[in-house]
C-alpha cells in the first residue's frame, strides 16, 4: 500500500512537469532532452499502480487522467521495434521496448500503433483517428480496456502507445480450439458486457467493431478491447450532459459512417437507418454465436450475400454441437432487427443483460475486480514474450510519401497527437 | 423465473425452430424436439451433478461462498476440475504438459496451476497443428474461411441539415414507363427495399443515364475501386470473373465467363455501401447499350439526410409533449428511433372513442381534427407538430374523443409495449417529475 502510494506520487510528479509545461518559448534542446527522459520514466512507470477502480472513478482518477495525452518529447526514436503484432486495414502494431532504458526499465515492452498519415487521408479515416485517440485517451484506466498511455506523431506517421497485451488475440485461441464450450464463451461476454456498460452508459461510446481480432488477453487471461478505430461518442451522452470533459466533436458535427467488420454488422448499420449503442449488443449476440460454434451466424465470401441474409434471416443454429436453450436465447435477443426488441437497447441497458439466464450465477462485482479465474491463461515466458501473435510480412517498400502538398492541406487535422 | 414464463420460453423457442425449419410433418418435428430438448437437460444435469461434487467440497474461489457453482466452470484452486467438461478441456489435456508454466501468472489467494491452454500458435515449445480431437470437429462448415477479417468503412457524412452546404440529391428526368422499370429493378434489392415513398423518389431521381456505345467496354474492372451501382436499361453485358481476384493483363486476363446481365438486372451494389475491389469485370455485350448509374455519396446522403431530419423532427416533437417532458434527451432519441411512420387518407378514424388506447401520435404532416360523441362540430383541430393519444401509454382508458385525419397526413407512432419495452413502465417516468396538474389536464382531448 506505503509503496503504491509513493509510486503513485511519483508518477504524479513526472506526469505534472512533464504535462502542464505551460506555454512558454520553445524549450531549448537540453530542456527537450529532459523532458524526453522524464516522459520515459512516466511510460515506463504507468502500469505500476493496478487495481481496477470502480468504473464511475475510472474517468476521474488523476493517474488515469494523465494517460492518454499527447506527449511533447517522445519520437519514435525512443523506441526500439521488436516485431510486428498485427495488422489491420489502416495500421500496424508493433511490439516496442524503449531504447536505452535504464537498467530496472530493460524488460518494459509496449504495443506502438503506426498509422500513416498518407494512408489515414486516402482510407478517409482522418475524423476516426482522432476519435480514436481522444475516446481512448478517456477511457483509460478501465480494466478490460486498452491503455493509450501517450501519443505522438512525426513527418509522416501518427504512433499510439499502447500498454502490451501479451496474450493476444481471442480470435487466435478461437480458431485453434474450433469453438469454445459455453463457459469460456460466457467468462468473455461477461468480460465484454462490462466493457460495453461503462462505454455506453457512462461514456455515451459506440465501439461499432466487436469482433475476436479486436479482443485480446492480458498476462492473467483477461479481456483487453482494442481497437477503437470506429468508436464514436453519440450527441446524447449522459456524460456530456453532466461532466463534460473536452469533447465537443470538434467542427465535425454529426457525422455518420459505414462502418465495422461485414460478419458483425448490425441491420440497420447496414440500411443506414442510424446507428446507436445498439449495434454493439447486435454484435455480441454475433460474437456468443461464433464463440460457441466457431463461425459466425451469417457468413459468405461474397460480403452482399452476408449482408442479405443479416437483414432479412433469422440466427440459425446447427445441431451439433448442441448449444444451451440459455444461450440460443441470449443470441436471439441480441440478434433482434427490430431495435424496440433488442436486448441491452431495451430499457433496463446492460442491467438487464446481467440477469439473462445465460449468465445466472455470475457475481458481477466479482467480474469486473477480476476475480474469476481467466479459462484460458496465456503461456508467457517472459515480459516481452510475444508467442502468442501470429507472424506478419513486412510492410511492403516503396509507400507513397506524405507530400508538401498533403500536408499543407492535412496537418492540422493530426496536431492533437 | 417463474414456472408460467419459463413453459412460455420452451413455446417460444419451438415456435421459432418450427419457423426456421419449417417442417413438413409437424407434429412429428414437435415430438423430435421435445424429445431432444429432454434429453439434452438431463445430460447437463448428470454431467453439471458430475463436475459440481468437487466444488462442494471446500472451494475457495474468491468472492464466492463455497456452495455456489462457478458460472464459469471449474474452480480456480484446481485445473484438473477445470478440465471435465467441455471442447477446451480437451486442448488443455493434450497441451499441458508442453507448455510452460507464466511466471506471471495472477494469484487471488490460492496456488495458480500454470497454462491451460497452449500458445495458440504452437510456439517453441509444443509446435503442433491443432490437437487431433478438433480435426474431424462435426457440423463445422468446411467452406467458411477462417481468417482474420479486416474492417470496411466508408467515408463519414455530415448530414446536409447539421452543415451549412444545401445540398440537394441531382435529379435527371426519366419517362413514367423508364420510372416503372427502374423500380421494378430495385424493388427486390435489399439496399433499396426498405426506402419510404419519399428516399425511393430521391434516389430513382438521381440515377443518371450512361450510354455504353461499343461492344467490350469495360463498366467496371475487377481489383478497382468501386463508386458506382449500375442498372441495365438497354444491352446486354457480359460477367467475367478472373480467380486471382483482378483483372490481369494478356489473353484470358478477364478469367471466366460467368453470367450476363439483361435489361432490368443489375450489378455493382456493394459500391453503394463502402470502397471495396471490384469482385468481377463487367463487359457490354453489344454495341448501343445504355445504363442507369448511381454512385454512392449520392445514394448514402439521400438516405442518412431524410432519417437524420426525420430524427431531428421527432426529437423536437417529442420535447413539446408534457407526459414526456421529464425525459433524457438520450431517451427521447432513444423513443424517435423507435417510432414508425405511418400515412393515412383524408378521413380516415385514426383513433375511435371508446377504443382501449394503444398507441400514440406524433402528426408529422396535413390536418386531423377530434371529434365526441354527441358534438356534430370537431372539439379540437391538430396540425403539424401536433400530438394526440399519448394518455395510452400512461394507462388504458378508453380513447376520450375520435381523432380524424382532415387531409392526407402522415403519423409517426409508437405503441404502448414499445415504449415500455424502451423506458420501462410509463409510471415511474411520471414519477420523476411532479405533476401537479391532473393528469387529465395533459391530455389535449381533455381541454375544452
Ligand atoms: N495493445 C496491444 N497489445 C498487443 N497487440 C495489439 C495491441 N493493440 C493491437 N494489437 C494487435 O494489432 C492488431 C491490429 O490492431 P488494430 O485492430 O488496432 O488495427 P486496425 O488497423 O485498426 O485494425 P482493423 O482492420 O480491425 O480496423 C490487433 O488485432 C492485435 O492483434
Ligand atoms: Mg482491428
Amino acid at each position: 500500500m506505503q509503496v503504491h502510494r509513493r509510486i503513485s506520487m511519483k508518477i504524479r510528479e513526472v506526469a505534472d512537469s512533464v504535462f502542464h509545461h505551460g506555454s512558454q518559448s520553445t524549450p531549448s534542446p537540453a530542456e527537450m532532452a529532459q523532458q524526453t527522459e522524464q516522459e520515459k520514466e512516466f511510460i515506463a512507470h504507468f502500469s505500476d499502480v493496478q487495481r481496477p477502480l470502480p468504473p464511475g472513478e475510472v474517468a476521474q482518477n488523476p493517474r488515469n487522467k494523465e494517460l492518454g495525452k499527447s506527449s511533447k518529447g517522445l519520437s519514435v526514436r525512443d523506441f526500439e521495434l521488436v516485431r510486428t503484432l498485427g495488422t489491420g486495414t489502416f495500421a500496424r502494431v508493433w511490439l516496442v521496448r524503449l531504447a536505452s532504458p535504464a537498467e530496472e526499465d530493460r524488460d518494459k515492452v509496449f504495443a506502438l500503433k503506426v498509422l500513416r498519415k498518407v494512408e489515414v487521408i486516402k482510407l478517409k479515416q482522418v475524423d476516426h483517428v482522432n476519435h480514436e485517440r481522444s475516446i481512448l485517451a478517456d477511457v483509460a484506466g478501465h480494466p478490460f480496456i486498452t491503455t493509450l498511455i501517450t501519443s505522438f506523431s512525426d513527418h509522416d506517421s501518427l504512433y499510439m502507445l499502447l500498454d502490451y497485451c501479451p496474450g493476444g488475440e481471442v480470435f487466435s485461441y478461437l480458431r485453434k480450439a474450433k469453438r469454445f464450450d459455453e463457459n469460456t464463451s460466457r467468462f468473455y461476454a461477461a468480460e465484454i458486457v462490462l466493457i460495453l456498460e461503462f462505454l455506453h452508459e457512462r461514456e455515451g461510446v459506440a465501439y461499432r467493431d466487436l469482433k475476436p481480432e479486436n479482443l485480446l488477453l492480458d498476462a492473467e487471461g483477461h479481456i483487453k478491447l482494442v481497437d477503437f478505430g470506429f468508436a464514436k461518442r453519440l450527441g446524447n451522452s449522459e456524460r456530456r450532459r453532466s461532466f463534460g470533459r473536452g469533447f465537443v466533436d470538434k467542427k465535425s458535427g454529426e457525422t455518420y459512417t459505414l462502418c465495422g467488420t461485414p460478419e458483425y454488422l448490425a441491420p440497420e448499420v447496414i440500411q443506414s437507418k442510424g446507428h446507436t449503442t445498439a449495434v454493439d449488443w447486435w454484435a455480441l449476440g454475433i460474437l456468443i454465436y461464433e464463440f460457441l460454434t466457431g463461425y459466425p451466424p451469417f457468413w459468405n465470401s461474397n460480403p452482399i450475400e452476408i449482408y442479405k441474409q443479416i437483414v432479412s434471416k433469422p440466427v440459425h443454429f446447427p445441431t451439433e454441437p448442441a448449444i444451451s436453450p440459455e444461450a440460443k436465447d441470449i443470441i436471439r435477443q441480441f440478434c433482434t432487427v427490430d431495435r424496440s426488441k433488442r436486448l441491452g437497447n431495451i430499457s433496463g441497458g446492460a442491467a438487464r443483460v446481467k440477469e439473462h439466464p445465460f449468465f445466472k450465477g455470475v457475481v458481477w462485482e466479482d467480474v469486473y475486480y477480476r476475480k474469476y479465474r481467466g479459462p484460458i491463461i496465456p503461456p508467457i515466458r517472459y515480459p516481452g514474450d510475444a508467442q502468442c501473435f501470429d507472424t506478419y510480412p513486412d510492410e511492403k517498400v516503396g509507400r507513397e510519401v506524405y507530400s508538401d502538398e498533403l500536408k499543407r492541406k492535412w496537418e492540422d487535422h493530426f496536431k492533437d497527437f | 423465473m417463474s414456472h408460467s414464463s419459463e413453459s412460455l420460453d420452451v413455446i417460444e423457442s419451438l415456435k421459432k425452430e418450427i419457423l426456421e425449419t419449417n417442417p413438413t410433418d409437424l407434429l412429428q418435428f414437435c415430438a423430435n424436439y421435445f424429445t431432444r430438448l429432454l434429453e439434452l437437460e438431463r445430460s447437463q444435469f448428470l454431467s453439471s451433478t458430475k463436475s459440481q461434487k468437487p466444488n462442494m467440497s471446500g472451494s475457495t474461489f474468491p468472492g464466492r461462498f463455497g456452495t455456489h457453482s462457478n458460472p464459469f466452470g471449474g474452480d480456480g484452486g484446481n485445473i484438473s476440475q477445470q478440465v471435465a467438461s467441455g471442447p477446451i478441456s480437451k486442448v488443455m489435456e493434450e497441451d499441458e504438459s508442453d507448455t510452460i508454466t507464466s511466471p506471471t501468472t495472477p494469484n487471488f489467494g490460492f496456488k495458480a496451476g500454470g497454462s491451460t491452454f497452449g500458445p495458440p500458435f504452437g510456439g517453441d515449445a509444443s509446435g503442433e497443428g491443432p490437437p487431433s480431437s478438433f480435426k474431424a470437429a462435426d457440423g463445422f462448415p468446411s467452406q467458411y474461411g477462417m481468417g482474420r477479417r479486416t474492417s470496411v468503412s466508408a467515408e463519414s457524412l455530415n448530414p446536409t441539415a447539421a452543415s451549412n452546404d444545401n445540398w440537394s440529391p441531382p435529379y435527371h428526368h426519366k419517362t413514367g414507363e423508364q420510372l416503372e422499370r427502374l423500380k421494378k429493378s430495385i424493388s427486390g434489392n435489399f439496399l433499396f427495399s426498405h426506402l419510404d415513398d419519399e428516399q425511393s423518389a430521391q434516389v430513382l431521381g438521381a440515377l443518371v443515364e450512361k450510354a455504353i456505345p461499343a461492344k467490350g467496354i469495360k463498366v467496371i474492372t475487377q481489383g478497382d475501386e468501386g463508386d458506382y451501382f449500375y442498372v441495365v436499361e438497354k444491352g446486354s453485358f457480359v460477367v467475367y470473373v478472373n480467380k486471382s481476384g483482378s483483372l490481369q493483363p494478356g489473353p484470358g486476363g478477364l478469367g471466366d465467363e460467368v453470367a450476363t446481365i439483361e435489361p432490368g438486372g443489375s450489378f455493382g451494389e456493394l459500391a453503394l455501401m463502402y470502397n471495396a475491389p471490384r469482385a468481377a469485370t463487367v463487359m457490354s455485350a453489344e454495341a448501343g447499350c445504355t445504363l442507369w448509374a448511381l454512385d454512392r455519396i449520392t445514394f448514402r446522403r439521400i438516405l442518412m439526410d431524410s432519417t437524420f431530419q426525420r430524427r431531428r423532427l421527432y426529437e423536437s416533437f417529442l420535447e413539446e409533449v408534457p407526459l414526456l417532458a421529464s425525459l433524457t434527451k438520450y431517451e427521447r432519441s432513444k423513443i424517435a428511433d423507435a417510432l414508425e411512420t405511418q400515412k393515412f387518407p383524408a378521413g380516415t378514424t385514426i383513433i375511435k372513442e371508446g377504443d382501449a388506447g394503444e398507441a400514440f401520435f406524433l402528426l408529422e404532416s396535413g390536418e386531423a381534427e377530434a371529434y365526441k360523441n354527441g358534438t356534430q362540430n370537431p372539439v379540437k383541430q391538430y396540425t403539424k407538430g401536433d400530438y394526440f393519444g399519448e394518455l395510452a401509454l400512461l394507462n388504458d382508458a378508453p380513447r376520450a374523443a375520435s381523432v380524424v385525419s382532415k387531409t392526407e397526413v402522415k403519423v409517426a407512432t409508437l405503441g404502448k409495449d414499445g415504449f415500455q419495452r424502451l423506458l420501462g413502465p410509463v409510471e415511474s417516468i411520471m414519477r420523476r417529475t411532479k405533476y401537479d396538474e391532473g393528469v387529465e389536464e395533459i391530455d389535449p382531448l381533455h381541454k375544452k
